[in-house]
C-alpha cells in the first residue's frame, strides 16, 4: 500500500532523543520506515535508548547515536561533520525551569536560553550551510503552547525561548521554501515526561483541570505530530506551529 | 507495513462536499487508510464518480445527495446513517465580490453552505448521538480570513472565520463527549473552485509568487491533513487551526 504518511527512505536526525518526546519520536520514525540519527547531551541514556530501538527496515544502514552537546561549539561541529545526508531534523531537545520574575538572574536566562533557542539556530544553520538536508527535506521544532499560545506563572524565561523558536521557524519556512526544505513547528501543553516530574500530585491534578480532553499528552501524541510533519503527507506545509494541546487554549 | 498511527481501518467517515475537489480527495484517501465512507453532496453524478474511485468496495460506502442548507434534509440524512467515527465538514463555496456590491442575498446564499449547514450538521449529528466517543470532526475552514486577507474575498473570510470560532467553541463543548473538534486552513488549492473565469490563468501564475513553496496546495494535501485529524494519532488534539498554505502567510 502506498501510504503517504510513511518515512520509507528517510534518515532523520532527531536531538534530545533521549528525554521522553525524543525517544518516542525515534521509536515513530522508525515504526514508519525511517533510519534515525539520535543525539543527546545524555550519552549513557541515548546507547541505551538506541539498544532499545528496534532495527531499520531490511535494506536500510543503521540508526546512529551522536552524543553532542549542542551549546559546545566543538561538539556541534562534531555533530553536523558526523551526520551523514538527512531528509528531515527534528530539534527537540529542550529544558524548562519555572522562576518568578523577580528571581530571574542573567545566568540562568543563558542557560536556558543557549539549549532551547541557540542550539537548534545554530545546528539549524551548520546543516543547512554543509548542505546535509536534502531537498524535499523537513525541519520540525518541538515549541511549545507556553510562550506562544499562554503565558503561566514562574514561566518566563521557557515561555521566551519558544516564542524565539517560533519566530526562527517561520523564517527559515519563509528563506528555505524556494529551495525545497520546509520548517514547521509542533507546539505540546503539558506531557506527560520527566520534565514535569517537579510538579507535586496536587499541581499536576489542578493542572489538568484546564485540559477540556481530561488528560496529559502522551509522548506519542507529540511524536505523530512531528511524523506527519516529516513525512511527504505534509509537503504543502510550512511555517505552520501545529498546537498539540488537549484543548488548554481554548478557554 | 502494519504499523500506521494514521490508519482509518474500522473507522466510518461522513465528507461533505465529497463530489469533487478537496472532498473527493478525502473520501479517496480515506478509502485507501481503511475508511468506510458516507459521501455528501449536492451534486449526485458528483457522488457516483467519487464512489466509483473508491477503495474497499466491500466495506459498502454510502452516498446521500442532499442540500446541506436545507435543515430536515440534514435531519433526515442523520438519522438513516449508522453511528460515525468522523465527519470532514467540507462542502464550501466561493465568489469574489468587492465590498461596495455585496448584497444580502449573496452573503447568505455563502454564508448559509460554509457555516450554517456544517453548524446544522454537527448540531443534528451529537443532538442524534451519531458520533462515536471518541471521534474527531474536521471542518475545511481556510487561511483566507482566519490568517489573511485578499481583494475581494469578504464574504467568504467573513464565513470561514466564522467556521473557525465554531469550530474552537464546538471542542470546548464537545470534549467531554470525547469529540474532538479542528480545522485544515488551506491556501489556494487547484480544484474547480478556483476556476469559475474570475481570475485569469495569468493572475493565478503571478500568484503563485506569494507562495514561498511556489506553487498552490493539491486537494491530496489538504486530504491528508484531513486524515491526520480524523486518525487517532492526533487523539490529543482538539481546537487546532492546521495552516496548510505553502508558507504563503509568512511575509
Amino acid at each position: 500500500m502506498n501510504n503517504p504518511f510513511l518515512l520509507i527512505g528517510k534518515t532523520i536526525l532527531i536531538t534530545g532523543a533521549a528525554g521522553g518526546i525524543g525517544s518516542a519520536i525515534a521509536r515513530t520514525c522508525i515504526g514508519l520506515g525511517a533510519r534515525v540519527i539520535l543525539t543527546d547531551i545524555r550519552e549513557d541514556a541515548l546507547n541505551s535508548i538506541l539498544e532499545s530501538l528496534p532495527q531499520p527496515a531490511e535494506g536500510t544502514e543503521s540508526n546512529l547515536a551522536i552524543k553532542a552537546d549542542l551549546t559546545n561549539e566543538e561538539e556541534l561541529a562534531h555533530l553536523v561533520e558526523a551526520c551523514p545526508q538527512i531528509d528531515g531534523l527534528v530539534c527537540n531537545a529542550g529544558i524548562m525551569k519555572l522562576t518568578p520574575v523577580p528571581f530571574i538572574t542573567e545566568a540562568e536566562l543563558g542557560r536556558i536560553q543557549s539549549i532551547n533557542l541557540n542550539a537548534p539556530m545554530m545546528l539549524t544553520k551548520s546543516l543547512l550551510r554543509k548542505k546535509k538536508i536534502r531537498k524535499g527535506g523537513s525541519i520540525v521544532f518541538t515549541a511549545s503552547a507556553a510562550g506562544v499560545y499562554r503565558v503561566s506563572i514562574g514561566n518566563a524565561i521557557y515561555a521566551t525561548t519558544k516564542c524565539g523558536i517560533d519566530a526562527f521557524m517561520r523564517t527559515v519556512a519563509l528563506e528555505m521554501g524556494p529551495r525545497g526544505i520546509r520548517c514547521n513547528s509542533v507546539n505540546p501543553g503539558m506531557v506527560e515526561t520527566a520534565l514535569i516530574g517537579s510538579f507535586s500530585v496536587e499541581e499536576k491534578q489542578r493542572e489538568m483541570k484546564n485540559y477540556p480532553l481530561g488528560r496529559f499528552a502522551r509522548p506519542e501524541d507529540i511524536a505523530y505530530g512531528v511524523t506527519y510533519l516529516l513525512s511527504d503527507a505534509s509537503s504543502f506545509v510550512t511555517g505552520t506551529a501545529l498546537k498539540i494541546d488537549g484543548g488548554m487554549t481554548l478557554g | 507495513m502494519s504499523y500506521n498511527p494514521y490508519s482509518l481501518e474500522g473507522k466510518t467517515i461522513m465528507v461533505t462536499g465529497a463530489g469533487s475537489g478537496i472532498g473527493r480527495a478525502t473520501a479517496v484517501e480515506a478509502s485507501k487508510l481503511g475508511a468506510r465512507l458516507i459521501l455528501v453532496d449536492i451534486n449526485a453524478v458528483g457522488i457516483d464518480e467519487t464512489k466509483a474511485m473508491l477503495e474497499g468496495v466491500e466495506r459498502d460506502h454510502l452516498g446521500f445527495a442532499i442540500d446541506l442548507c436545507n435543515e430536515a434534509a440534514i435531519d433526515a440524512m442523520v438519522k438513516e446513517i449508522p453511528v460515525i467515527n468522523g465527519c470532514s465538514n467540507n462542502a464550501g463555496i466561493t465568489k469574489l465580490t468587492p465590498i461596495q456590491f455585496i448584497t444580502p442575498e449573496e452573503m447568505e446564499r455563502i454564508h448559509r453552505v460554509n457555516l450554517i449547514a456544517p453548524m446544522m450538521l454537527t448540531k443534528y449529528l451529537v443532538k442524534r448521538k451519531k458520533l462515536s466517543k471518541p471521534s474527531s470532526i474536521v471542518f475545511t475552514a481556510s487561511a483566507g480570513g482566519v490568517f489573511v486577507a485578499s481583494m475581494g474575498n469578504a464574504v467568504y473570510a467573513t464565513s470561514k472565520c466564522g467556521v473557525d470560532g465554531y469550530m474552537r467553541t464546538a471542542a470546548l463543548e464537545l470534549a467531554s463527549k470525547g469529540i474532538r473538534c479542528n480545522s485544515v486552513n488551506p491556501g489556494m488549492v487547484e480544484t474547480p473552485l478556483i476556476n469559475r473565469g474570475q481570475v485569469s490563468a495569468e493572475q493565478h501564475e503571478k500568484d503563485k509568487e506569494n507562495y514561498p513553496l511556489g506553487r498552490y496546495g493539491r486537494p491530496e494535501d489538504v486530504a491528508l491533513a484531513t486524515i491526520y485529524l480524523l486518525s487517532d494519532a492526533s487523539s490529543w488534539i482538539t481546537g487546532t487551526a492546521l495552516k496548510i498554505d505553502g508558507g504563503l502567510t509568512l511575509r
